[in-house]
C-alpha cells in the first residue's frame, strides 16, 4: 500500500507539464543520437550530459533517463533495420535482423516497443517494491564492505562487458588510475597534474566519456569507412492477433530475467538480452524458430533489456554505488546536479526518486507512442551523409565539454582522452570498464583508507567481516572460473579464432547466455 | 607490427610503470595512516601485475596482428587543436569553421560547399546555444 502512494507521490510530480516535456525530448533526442553508428547509450548520454546543465535538477534527472531509455532504443531499432549492433543490442541483431530479411522489419520493431514497455512496467513494480528496503541494507555496509561490493562489480562488469577478465580489470584499475588526476582531497597533494592548472580539480567525467566513447568511436568509424546502407524497406506496423499473442509470453519471461539480472552487480541490459534469448531458446513454444526470425527472439530480449536497464538503476540508488558503467555516468550526472545518489536519497529527496521512477514508466509510454509509430522518420537520419554528421557530432563534443567551466583546456583534456581511447580500441581493449573505475576510483580511496584506519592497518579485515569475506569469495570464484575457462578455451581453439577467443569465452560463461554463443558466433557479429 | 595481445600488455604495462614511477614522487605513508602516493601505488602495481599476466597470455594464444590507421586521428586531432587555438585567439564562429574544414579531411570525399553550409549550421546551433540555453560560449 505504501508503494502505491509513493508511486502516487512520483506521478504526482512527474505529471508536470514541464517534466513531461523533458522527458519527451529526452526520449527523442536519446533515440535520434543513439540510432546514429557507433554511438551506444554511453557515448549518447554524454553528448546529451550538457543539454541538462541549464534544467532544474529533477527536471534534468527525468530528462537524462529519458535519454538513456531512448538510446537504447535506438540501438535496438539499428540493429534490427541494419544489423548495426552498439555493445547493447548484439542480440537483437539476430532474430531481429532475421526478421527484416524476412521483410517484416515493422512486426519486429513493434514487438521490441511493446516488449520494451512490458519489460519497463514489470522492472518499474521491482524498483518501487525493492529500492527503499534495500537502502535499509545499505546501511549494514562498512568501508571494507563497500571496497569489496566494488571490486566485485570491476570483476562483473569485466566478465560481462569485455568477456576476458585480465582486460575488462586493467580497463577499471586504468579507470581509477585517471581518476587519481588532481588534488588528494585528504591531504591537498596534487598528483599526476604536472604542474597544469586544468587539472587541478581533477579530470571532468565528461571529457573522458566523451573523448573515449565519442571522439575515439567517430574515428573508428571513420576508419571502417562509409559502408552504410540506409534503410529502404517498407514498415508496416500493426501485427496481426495471433502475432500479438506471441510477444506476450516471452516478453513477460524476459521481463522477470531482466528484472533479476538488472540488480545484480555487474549486470545490466547485455547479459540479461542474452539470458532471456537463452531461455527462449530453451522453453518457448516455438524454440525451433528462433534465430531464423522468430517474434519470441525479438520480445524475450527486448523485455530483459528495458526491464535490466531500469533495475539497474537499484543498487545505485539504494546503496549508492554504480554497478555497470551506464550507470557510473548516470550517477556523475546526478553529482554534477547536487544529488548524491545512495542511501539518503530515498530519504533526503523523495520527490526526485518516485518522480523519477514515475518517469520511467511515463518515458515507456513515449517510446511506445512516440517513437514506434514515428520511427521511419528517425530512420531518416541515415539518408544524412556521415561527412555532414561527423564534423557536427566533434562540435557537440567540443560544446559538451566546453560549457562545463567555460574553459578550452577541458576540451584539450576531452582530445587526449580522445587519443587514448582510440588507442585502447585499436588494441581490442573495451573502455568501457574504464568509465566505472573512473567513476569509482575517489570512492575506493576513500573507503579503503576508512576500512585501513579502522583495522589499523590490517588487510585482513576484508575477509574477517561477514559481508565483505562473501563478496571477496564471490569475487575470487569468479576470477578462477573465468580464468580456467578462458585458459581450457585458448588451448582448445583453433589457431583461426584465436582473435574470438576472449569473446567467445565471455559469453559462454553466462549459464543460460551459452546457448547463444553459437548463433552469436555463427551470425558473424562483430 | 606487434601482435595485439603483445600490444595490449606493453601499453598497461607502460601506463602502470608510468602512474607507478609518478606515485613514488608523493609520501606513500603506512596502511593504517595512507599518504598521497600509497593508492596509485598499490593501484598501478596491480595493473603492472596484469600486463604482464597479459604478455605471457600472448605467448599462448594467437591474435590478429595490430591495425593502425593513424591518418584518421591524426586529423581529428589536429581539428580539435585547430579549434582550440582559433577559439582562444579570435572567437568560436572561426574555431568551427576551422573544427569543420579539417576534420572533413578524414572523410571520403571533401566537398567545400558542403563543408561550408555545415560550418554556417553549426554556428547557428551554437548562437542558438547561446541565446536559449544561456551557455556562455562566445560565439562571436
Amino acid at each position: 500500500m505504501e508503494m502505491l502512494n509513493n508511486l502516487a507521490f512520483g506521478f504526482h510530480h512527474a505529471l508536470s507539464l514541464d517534466n513531461l516535456l523533458y522527458c519527451a525530448i529526452g526520449c527523442v533526442v536519446g533515440t535520434i543520437i543513439g540510432l546514429l553508428p557507433g554511438l551506444g547509450p554511453l557515448a549518447t548520454i554524454s553528448l546529451l550530459l550538457p543539454l541538462t546543465y541549464a534544467i532544474p535538477t529533477s527536471g534534468a534527472l527525468i530528462m537524462l533517463a529519458g535519454i538513456y531509455y531512448g538510446a537504447q532504443y535506438g540501438d535496438s531499432v539499428s540493429a534490427i533495420t541494419m544489423r548495426m549492433p552498439h555493445a547493447g543490442s548484439i542480440v537483437a541483431c539476430i532474430d531481429g535482423h532475421a526478421m527484416t530479411l524476412q521483410g517484416r522489419t515493422g512486426l519486429a520493431l513493434f514487438t521490441a516497443g511493446v516488449s520494451s514497455f512490458i519489460g519497463g512496467t514489470v522492472a518499474i513494480i521491482v524498483l518501487a517494491a525493492l529500492a527503499p528496503s534495500l537502502g535499509q541494507v545499505a546501511i549494514l555496509f562498512g568501508p571494507a564492505d563497500y571496497c569489496a561490493l566494488m571490486l566485485l562489480g570491476f570483476v562483473c562488469v569485466s566478465v560481462v562487458t569485455t568477456g576476458s577478465v585480465l582486460n575488462g580489470v586493467a580497463m577499471c584499475l586504468l579507470g581509477v588510475l585517471l581518476g587519481q588526476i588532481g588534488t588528494d582531497l585528504d591531504t591537498g597533494v596534487q598528483r599526476f597534474t604536472f604542474g597544469l592548472p586544468s587539472l587541478m580539480e581533477g579530470v571532468s567525467v565528461v571529457s573522458v566519456a566523451l573523448g573515449c566513447f565519442g571522439i575515439a568511436e567517430l574515428t573508428k568509424n571513420l576508419d571502417a569507412g562509409e559502408q552504410r546502407t540506409p534503410f529502404g524497406g517498407t514498415i508496416r506496423l500493426m501485427p496481426s492477433w495471433p502475432e500479438f499473442k506471441r510477444i506476450i509470453p516471452s516478453a513477460l519471461r524476459g521481463s522477470i530475467v531482466g528484472s533479476l539480472l538488472g540488480i545484480l552487480p555487474g549486470g545490466g541490459p547485455v547479459i540479461a538480452q542474452f539470458a532471456a534469448y537463452g531461455l527462449d531458446k530453451k522453453v518457448s513454444r516455438y524454440r525451433h524458430e528462433i534465430g531464423k526470425g522468430a517474434i519470441e527472439g525479438v520480445a524475450g530480449q527486448a523485455a530483459a533489456d528495458e526491464a535490466a536497464a531500469r533495475t539497474s538503476f537499484i543498487p545505485l540508488m539504494a546503496i549508492g554505488i554504480p554497478e555497470n558503467p551506464v550507470m557510473a555516468l548516470m550517477m556523475a550526472a546526478f553529482m554534477i546536479k547536487g544529488v548524491q545518489p545512495g542511501p539518503n536519497m530515498i530519504g533526503d529527496h523523495p520527490d526526485l526518486f518516485w518522480g523519477l521512477v514515475a518517469s520511467m514508466w511515463i518515458g515507456n509510454c513515449f517510446l511506445l507512442l512516440l517513437n514506434v509509430p514515428l520511427v521511419r522518420i528517425w530512420l531518416s537520419i541515415f539518408k544524412v551523409s556521415y561527412g555532414v554528421l561527423f564534423p557536427a557530432i566533434l562540435f557537440f563534443c567540443c560544446i559538451g565539454t566546453f560549457s562545463i567551466n567555460n574553459n578550452l583546456d577541458d576540451v584539450v583534456t576531452t582530445a587526449a582522452f580522445g587519443l587514448l581511447g582510440y588507442v585502447l580500441m585499436r588494441v581490442r581493449f573495451d573502455p568501457a570498464p574504464l568509465m566505472l573505475g573512473f567513476i569509482l576510483g575517489p570512492m575506493l580511496e576513500e573507503y579503503f583508507r576508512r576500512a585501513m584506519v579502522l583495522s589499523h592497518g590490517d588487510l585482513l579485515t576484508f575477509v574477517q567481516q561477514p559481508i565483505s569475506a562473501t563478496l571477496v569469495g564471490f569475487t575470487c570464484l569468479l576470477v578462477i572460473g573465468q580464468t580456467a575457462f578462458a585458459a581450457r578455451n585458448a588451448f582448445k581453439a583453433d589457431p583461426k579464432d584465436g582473435g574470438n577467443e576472449d569473446e567467445i569465452a565471455g559469453h559462454s560463461g553466462r549459464g543460460p547466455g551459452a546457448a547463444v554463443t553459437a548463433d552469436h558466433a555463427g551470425a558473424g557479429i562483430p | 607490427m606487434p601482435r595485439q595481445s603483445t600490444a595490449q600488455g606493453l601499453l598497461l604495462a607502460a601506463i602502470g610503470l608510468f602512474f607507478g614511477l609518478n606515485a613514488l614522487r608523493y609520501p606513500v605513508g603506512t596502511l593504517a595512516r595512507f599518504g598521497p602516493g600509497l593508492f596509485p601505488l598499490v593501484v598501478s602495481a596491480a595493473l603492472l601485475v596484469l600486463a604482464v599476466a597479459m604478455l605471457v597470455r600472448s605467448r599462448f594464444i594467437t591474435s590478429p596482428p595490430l591495425h593502425f590507421n593513424i591518418r584518421n586521428i591524426a586529423i581529428i586531432m589536429a581539428a580539435l587543436a585547430g579549434f582550440v587555438v582559433v577559439t582562444t585567439f579570435v572567437d568560436m564562429a572561426a574555431g568551427i569553421v576551422v573544427l569543420v574544414f579539417t576534420a572533413t579531411l578524414a572523410g571520403t570525399a571533401y566537398h567545400w560547399r558542403r563543408n561550408a553550409l555545415v560550418a554556417a549550421g553549426l554556428i547557428v546551433i551554437a548562437l542558438a546555444f547561446e541565446q536559449l540555453l544561456g551557455l556562455r560560449l562566445g560565439v562571436v
